[in-house]
């Protein structure tokens, strides 16, 4: 009998210890951010900074963060990298468990959101105005929501720009210095450097790719896919049945392959000749300085061409990251002050980063574009000067609407130019499916930004 | 009599103990789970803010979302290219390596089991390399035929063939070893017996083998059908659910909304549909086969 109660116990015991182990982290509300270590042995406050492009600029990054750890001796900024893959699992689990990070990357796109949601703290009330005051309108704009600022810019990059083969241009008859400004041109040249084992062009392929690599597109035919308070769809209009006919003759005169050589952002076809042309983003501008240094010098760099040729419309998104503060962080000072001395702060730590990254990607702020007016490389960058001066004053942010919208487009376009599918018929069908999810989904009215 | 059932108790403690560690953790990492995924899936669920109660909300969204049908369409489809495919290989194969004996024998069970333990991001990357438009096998050896290239993974007609093909090469090698232990466990008795009967190789296979290797099949079906539903690296990697979503599977689905959705209702809701439809599907597999010990 003893031994049977002592079995019970036993078991009892052993569950519950179990049952305990499961729950913890469970609750939608969690404890506190950083959980992990609050405090230095020294009693510094540890604030914990979660990076989302994994390994690849940790150095750069474990650099600036021990000058500021140097700089002063209340806070010590502990910085973990993780990989892009990982990133949304492990961003959500810590979440949910609230043991979220102090600091983190955030990209634009998620900014309202999440501030709409709680899950970022504004940062006006622990930093200087006036930082917001050296943001370009755009950065600006990104990074606000409700009338307060929840992000602080990192950087800008346009999803979407012409990249084309310098020699393979003057092999075909064509000026290497005048690239194709309309979409018939582009057609025009597509077909003149077109031959056995290389392409006219590449660009997106699959239906992700095609869903947010054309936001700049669309931007061309003046509206995006669903109006701007979210209440009906835009997509069945003249300015879409023009993009898809463009899209498909690219496809079927053989301008395009039948299977892209990869995903969008990959460089590879054109630096090995696959492709005479190819849309990207500037994000490729790294990887071409630092892989591929003996074909940069035949590369050149223009905006998407334009129904009309007219470069002073918009032709690319922009995205790009931020530095936001967690809405569980219980040091949300401590971490508003880091971003402002990392982000705000001295102008060169972000020269320091463009230098680093190849001048890929731009900067939201003036201060850091004054400071890179005199820095040698960059004022002497030609894609850079390109892209200024063409490319980022008339760009739009990336859209926030669901995703479901810009999957509709896509699939619209891959209708017509994989299927077959008359472009009316298939736009019709799109206007459907976006219609009815805005009416499945209560989604009119819904765009935080107009609210 | 009374000494028997004392044993049968002192069994039956000892089973339970053993059973504990399994019982504590299905229930730490399955079981709170599931009821806690039931119960956020009927709140407009936030991490940060108070969670609103909205009832079959979540589920009404999913279950009037074309895509989400076509995503479960897709699984199905892609398990009905996978299983046959798999099970007529491996049934070949095992009788082929029941026959072989020795060295020659072990090297091919080896070889077979090979891709099993290859993960699907390997694979993926290697059947890209071979899917590949302009300088892949595929279409080589196409293209060496006389035949025209094959937009093997942009073409809407081929590409859920295209990434079945690697399901079908890594799940192979797994099903082929537990129908050769299967095999090895029918008495060679039955088969001396039937051919004193007269039976020929034919009759064997369809009075003695396929009979005797039902609950082997009955596993693999489960196990196959419900894991090929669930696909998901394969097309994640190879196609991103494209072109026109004809390789968004279930998972990928599930997938894509957990990380383009503001709120997670709708990835909690879809996941225990899927949850309910793959019970559905594998009590159905039950029933149609009739699962239960093989008289001795």
């Amino acid at each position: 009998m003893r031994k049977n109660k002592l079995f019970v116990v036993l078991v009892s015991l052993f569950t519950l210890v179990i049952l305990m182990a499961g729950c913890k982290g469970t609750g939608p509300e969690g404890e506190s951010a950083g959980a992990e270590s609050e405090e230095t042995e020294s009693g510094k406050t540890v604030i914990d900074f979660w990076v989302s492009w994994g390994d690849s600029k940790a150095d750069w990054f474990n650099k600036w963060i021990d000058k500021y750890n140097a700089s002063q001796d209340e806070v010590e900024v502990k910085a973990t990298f993780i990989a892009g893959d990982a990133w949304e699992q492990r961003v959500k689990a810590a979440q949910a468990a609230g043991t979220g990070p102090d600091v983190m990357t955030m990209n634009y796109g998620s900014i309202v959101f999440s501030a709409q949601q709680g899950k970022i703290q504004p940062l006006d009330e622990y930093v200087d105005p006036a930082i917001f005051e050296d943001l370009h309108d755009f950065a600006n704009e990104f990074v606000s929501f409700d009338g307060k600022h929840y992000a602080y810019p990192f950087n800008a990059e346009p999803g979407s720009i012409l990249l084309y083969r310098k020699d393979f241009f003057e092999e075909a008859g064509l000026d290497p210095e005048q690239p194709p400004e309309t979409w018939d041109e582009l057609i025009e040249y597509g077909k003149k450097l077109s031959k056995d084992g290389r392409y006219g062009l590449t660009a997106a392929g699959n239906t992700n790719d095609l869903a947010w690599s054309h936001w700049g597109l669309q931007a061309m035919t003046g509206q995006l896919p669903i109006s701007d308070d979210w209440s009906k769809a835009t997509i069945n209009n003249e300015g879409y049945k023009k993009l898809f006919k463009f899209w498909k003759t690219l496809y079927d005169e053989g301008i395009f392959p039948k299977q892209q050589p990869g995903m969008y952002t990959e460089i590879q076809p054109l630096v090995d000749g696959r492709t005479a042309m190819m849309f990207n983003g500037s994000f490729t501008f790294d990887a071409l300085r630092n892989e591929y240094a003996d074909v940069v010098d035949k590369i050149g760099v223009a905006p998407l061409p334009t129904p009309d040729g007219n470069y002073k419309q918009p032709t690319s998104a922009m995205g790009g990251w931020t530095f936001v503060v967690d809405g569980n962080s219980k040091h949300p000072e401590e971490a508003a002050k880091f971003i402002e001395w990392f982000l705000a702060g001295d102008p060169e730590i972000m020269v320091d980063f463009f230098e680093l990254s190849n001048f890929s990607s731009f900067t939201g702020r003036k201060s850091v574009d004054e400071a890179l007016k005199d820095h040698p490389e960059a004022s002497n960058d030609e894609w850079r000067k390109i892209l200024l001066e063409k490319v980022i004053p008339y760009a739009v942010p990336e859209p926030i609407h669901a995703w479901e919208i810009s999957l509709a487009y896509a699939n619209a376009l891959e209708r017509v130019y994989l299927q077959g599918q008359d472009i009316d018929e298939s736009l019709k069908q799109a206007e459907k499916e976006i219609n009815d999810y805005i009416e499945t989904n209560d989604y009119a009215g819904t765009n935080p930004r107009l609210q | 009599m009374k000494k028997l059932s004392a044993i049968n108790r002192s069994d039956k403690k000892t089973a339970f103990l053993m059973l504990l560690p399994l019982i504590g953790l299905l229930t730490a990492f399955v079981i709170i789970p599931l009821f806690y995924a039931v119960f956020v899936s009927f709140y407009k669920w936030n991490f940060y803010q108070e969670n609103i109660f909205i009832g079959f909300e979540n589920y009404r969204r999913v279950l009037s979302d074309p895509l989400f049908y076509k995503a479960m369409w897709t699984g199905l489809k892609f398990a009905a290219i996978v299983i046959p495919a798999q099970f007529i290989l491996a049934f070949l194969f095992a009788n082929l390596i029941r026959t072989l004996g020795g060295k020659f024998g072990g090297f091919v069970k080896t070889s077979i089991y090979i891709p099993h333990v290859i993960s699907g991001v390997v694979a993926s990357i290697i059947f890209l390399f071979i899917y590949d438009f302009d300088g892949g096998l595929a279409n080589f050896i196409i293209t060496s035929l006389g035949l025209e290239q094959v937009a093997w993974l942009a073409d809407v007609k081929f590409a859920l063939t295209s990434i079945s093909i690697p399901a079908i090469w890594l799940g192979f090698g797994l099903t082929t070893l537990v129908m050769l232990a299967g095999l090895n466990d029918i008495p060679k008795t039955y088969y001396e017996a039937a051919v004193i009967d007269g039976a020929n190789a034919w009759h064997k296979m369809i009075y003695i083998t396929i009979p005797l290797l039902k609950n082997i099949f009955l596993y693999l079906l489960v196990v196959g059908v419900t894991g090929a539903i669930q696909q998901f690296d394969l097309p994640y990697l190879m196609t991103g659910g494209g072109p026109l979503n004809e390789t968004m599977t279930p998972n990928l689905f599930i997938f894509t909304h957990f990380t383009k959705d503001p709120y997670m209702g709708y990835t909690v809701a879809s996941a225990l549909l899927l949850f309910v439809i793959l019970a559905v599907i594998s009590a159905v597999i039950f029933k149609l086969f009739n699962s239960k010990k093989m008289d001795s």
